[in-house]
């Protein structure tokens, strides 16, 4: 049986802000940040970390993470990386002084989230371009750099193997279920994400 | 010496990369961390600042401490998207949808006015440095001032002197957010222009001409 996906919450009280767009054979739980290290780490087949939590809590639950990679888990880390949870992470890096076509998204690789998605409607809502990211969380050596910006020279997104195991996906922007409900290409990333997080064993 | 500016830190990325800011932290006299919060730690503290998107649930479970502050004399200055309604007495606030496109209209005004215009705060930002969007308006209190209000006559930016023995400063601006996104400049420049109107000591008056 495929183990639920948690969304780490901020608040005590707070549900996913996609939960209603979950697909109905897939289990998400609602985790606040707080309770994250009372839970053992092999319930969750993966862990959704948007970009308001506190930082600094969630890289003190180091062990706890390394112990979930162990056990197989997929992390989706959406923000700027502030606070490295791991040795191999780095502080997020934003681009100097951007101008508008650096914005512009690219996907690099082909990965079952983004399948299908013109990176264009990433880039742009409503004409306006920068939600989707303004920098990098430098990916450690042997990540699989996913999507970028600046002309192909910032990778905003990446996956990466841990040594203990599982996967960790990483996105330097605005939390990626924000475009859950654009009437665009985009739309389809929130369910993909959410497939490709249930298909544990697959290695894309 | 004059008693010591507090910024609370909730751990967030844009808390982090605000005060880590060489020019913007060392303007605070001390950082600290939510887990590290006592009364014995705010217990001196002339000004307290609950930065933008400070987590309410925190607040709510510290409303005693923030209140202390107040009524101990101290300045608080609480920022936009913390729900002070939720963890202070008697705030009226009204949440409004945050626009962020009223930019892209032909003749795009977010509505916003300057509602005192001899306030001490506008000897160090204009209205332009408040202006990129907002999170709600505030009903100010008999005898506190709004600084700023919106087209509907909602107060963004209230500088309430009279409710407690010491001064509440509410905004619903999120500039340390922004800055510490990386993106809004009028952000930045607002969250500059305030600070350094919080370590000239606050001033209610302007003192220089124009501007």
């Amino acid at each position: 049986m495929t183990r639920p996906i948690a969304y780490l919450s901020p608040r005590a009280d707070a549900h996913a802000p996609f939960a209603d767009l979950v697909p109905h054979d897939l289990h998400l739980l609602t985790v606040p940040e707080r309770a994250l290290p009372d839970h053992e780490p092999d319930r969750f087949g993966a862990l959704l970390v948007p970009m308001h939590i506190d930082q600094r809590r969630f890289a003190d639950a180091a062990p706890w993470i390394a112990a979930f990679f162990q056990a197989g888990g997929t992390l989706v880390f959406n923000g700027l990386l502030a606070y490295p949870f791991r040795p191999e992470l780095k502080p997020f890096q934003p681009l100097a002084r951007p101008r508008v076509d650096q914005f512009r998204v690219r996907i690099a690789a082909d990965h079952p989230a983004w399948r299908g998605i013109d990176p264009n409607d990433l880039t742009f809502r409503r004409g306006v371009a920068g939600f989707y990211g303004r920098g990098c969380n430098p990916p450690p050596a042997g990540a699989r750099i996913l999507g970028t910006i600046d002309h192909g020279t910032c990778p905003v997104d990446w996956q990466w193997r841990p040594k203990e195991g599982g996967r960790l996906l990483m996105h330097a922007g605005n939390d990626l279920w924000m475009y859950a409900r654009d009437h665009t290409s985009a739309g389809a990333l929130t369910p993909q994400l959410l497939r490709w997080c249930a298909a544990e064993e697959v290695v894309s | 010496m004059t008693a010591p500016i507090i910024v609370l830190d909730g751990g967030t990325s844009y808390h982090a990369f605000s005060l880590n800011d060489p020019v913007l932290g060392p303007w605070y006299d001390r950082r600290l961390y939510v887990d590290d919060v006592s009364a014995q730690a705010l217990g001196q503290a002339g000004t307290v600042i609950v930065p933008c998107r400070l987590n309410p649930d925190w607040l709510v479970a510290h409303s005693d401490l923030l209140v202390g502050v107040l009524r101990q004399g101290g300045t608080l200055i609480a920022m936009g998207e913390t729900e002070p309604q939720s963890w202070l007495p008697d705030i009226r606030f009204t949440p409004v949808p945050t626009n962020f496109w009223w930019w892209l209209e032909p003749d795009g005004d977010l509505g916003l006015g300057v509602a005192a215009p001899d306030h001490g705060l506008f000897d160090f930002l204009t209205l332009s440095e408040a202006t990129w969007h907002y999170h709600g308006t505030f009903e100010p209190p008999d005898g506190a001032v709004s600084l700023i209000n919106d087209a509907g006559g909602g107060s963004i930016l209230v500088d309430d002197c009279v409710s407690w023995p010491g001064r509440l400063i509410l905004t619903s601006l999120d500039p340390f957010y922004h800055h510490g996104s990386f993106f809004m400049p009028a952000a930045t420049r607002f969250l500059v222009g305030f600070t350094q109107w919080i370590q000239s000591g606050m001033p209610i008056r302007r003192h220089r001409v124009g501007g």
